[in-house]
């Protein structure tokens, strides 16, 4: 009964036990912190819509939207002592023009933004590793990194749908979104509404807008008819 | 152990013993799988396209089924290529439509562009089907 394999078989399962219990705890320390995003502003400063092709080799001409657009948001209260990552992203939201039920949704722009406790995870150059670590001077926790400033930001990927249209497309919207992801428990988004200590994301919608009529054709247009 | 060949009831006990333990894992396995609705309910990171928020050899826990929503941009997903099965571990970035055949693009956070060079010739976008399931938790 007293065999050595017997005793260590104990107590590697009340290590496996003591191990869950304490993540279990660890996770649910994350609804005492309490999360208060806030978006200061949230607009487009360009629209436009153009005709390109999706790469060198593909015959099929579709419509590009170009958007630039200035944000200002604070996400500092998700960094915790369990914050692994924030990924922050926006997204263009517009309704399908057949049925009001059917939606589209883009990401436009996105960023992963490491705790200091993660930075060497991230596959960042050495330079930026370097400049990282400067900033956050030491420390485990590093709220400023939350706080996004963008003034006319480019798209990151390009926007597009499948149909190959987007000109004078109605109702075009902006929203901020983040997704927190912890060292141990579960992966969580920005909710619509208040979770106790968790509250919800205001103000991290854009005014709707509609996307121009194609630019460059009315020019190429013109050129031919001076000629 | 020796001892067990010369007693036939006890080698087949032992067998049955051995039987059981696999039984048991496969069960779970499989239990496992029809609770969450996915073929494979726990996956392991091949690569590193999520760095950092999963690294390789990373397990995941799979939910495949839409309780309340839809499957929707920004959910981190795994998926399989048409005729191929190499799940990966994706984010959902753009979503056009509704319902099961709503087209889907995935990215992964750490690559640079999206992963229509991924998919299968022809296939431009995935749809609900291809996906295996829904990354729970960390």
């Amino acid at each position: 009964m007293y065999s050595s394999l017997v005793r260590l078989q104990n107590t590697f399962g009340f290590f496996t036990t003591v191990a869950f219990v304490v993540a279990l705890l660890i996770s649910a320390s994350d609804f005492l912190s309490p999360r208060t995003p806030t978006v200061n502003v949230l607009k487009t400063t360009q629209l436009q819509t153009v005709k390109g092709r999706a790469d060198y080799y593909s015959s099929k001409k579709e419509e590009y939207a170009i958007i630039k657009f200035t944000l200002d948001a604070d996400l500092s209260s998700l960094f915790t002592w369990n914050t692994k990552q924030v990924f922050a992203y926006v997204t263009a939201e517009w309704p399908s023009a057949q049925n009001n039920n059917a939606t589209n949704q883009a990401v436009i722009w996105d960023t992963i933004i490491t705790a200091p406790s993660s930075d060497h995870l991230g596959n960042f150059s050495p330079s930026k590793l370097k400049r990282l670590r400067k900033s956050a001077n030491g420390k485990g926790i590093d709220p400023s990194r939350g706080k996004l400033q963008l003034k006319n930001q480019r798209l990151k990927y390009p926007l597009t749908h499948p149909t190959g249209r987007l000109a004078n497309t109605e109702d075009v919207q902006l929203k901020l979104h983040y997704n927190v992801q912890p060292w141990v428990g579960f992966l969580s988004w920005n909710q619509a509404q208040d979770w106790g200590k968790w509250k919800a994301l205001k103000n991290g919608l854009s005014k709707k807008f509609t996307l121009p009529a194609i630019k460059v054709k009315e020019q190429a247009k013109k050129k031919t008819t001076k000629v | 152990m020796l001892s067990a060949l010369g007693n036939p009831r006890q080698a087949a006990a032992q067998l049955m013993n051995f039987g059981l333990i696999l039984s048991t894992a496969f069960m779970m396995w499989k239990g496992l799988s029809v609770i969450s609705d996915s073929p494979s309910p726990i996956v392991v990171v091949l690569s590193g396209s999520m760095e950092p928020a999963f690294q390789r050899g990373d397990l995941l826990l799979l939910w495949n089924r839409n309780l309340f929503t839809e499957t929707s941009v920004g959910e981190v997903v795994v998926y399989n290529v048409r005729d191929k099965d190499i799940p990966i571990v994706h984010r959902v970035i753009s979503k056009f439509g509704t319902g099961p055949t709503a087209k889907l693009l995935t990215k992964g956070d750490n690559n640079d562009s999206d992963d229509t060079k991924l998919y299968a010739p022809g296939q431009n976008y995935l749809v609900r089907e291809d996906i295996i399931g829904c990354v729970a938790p960390d």
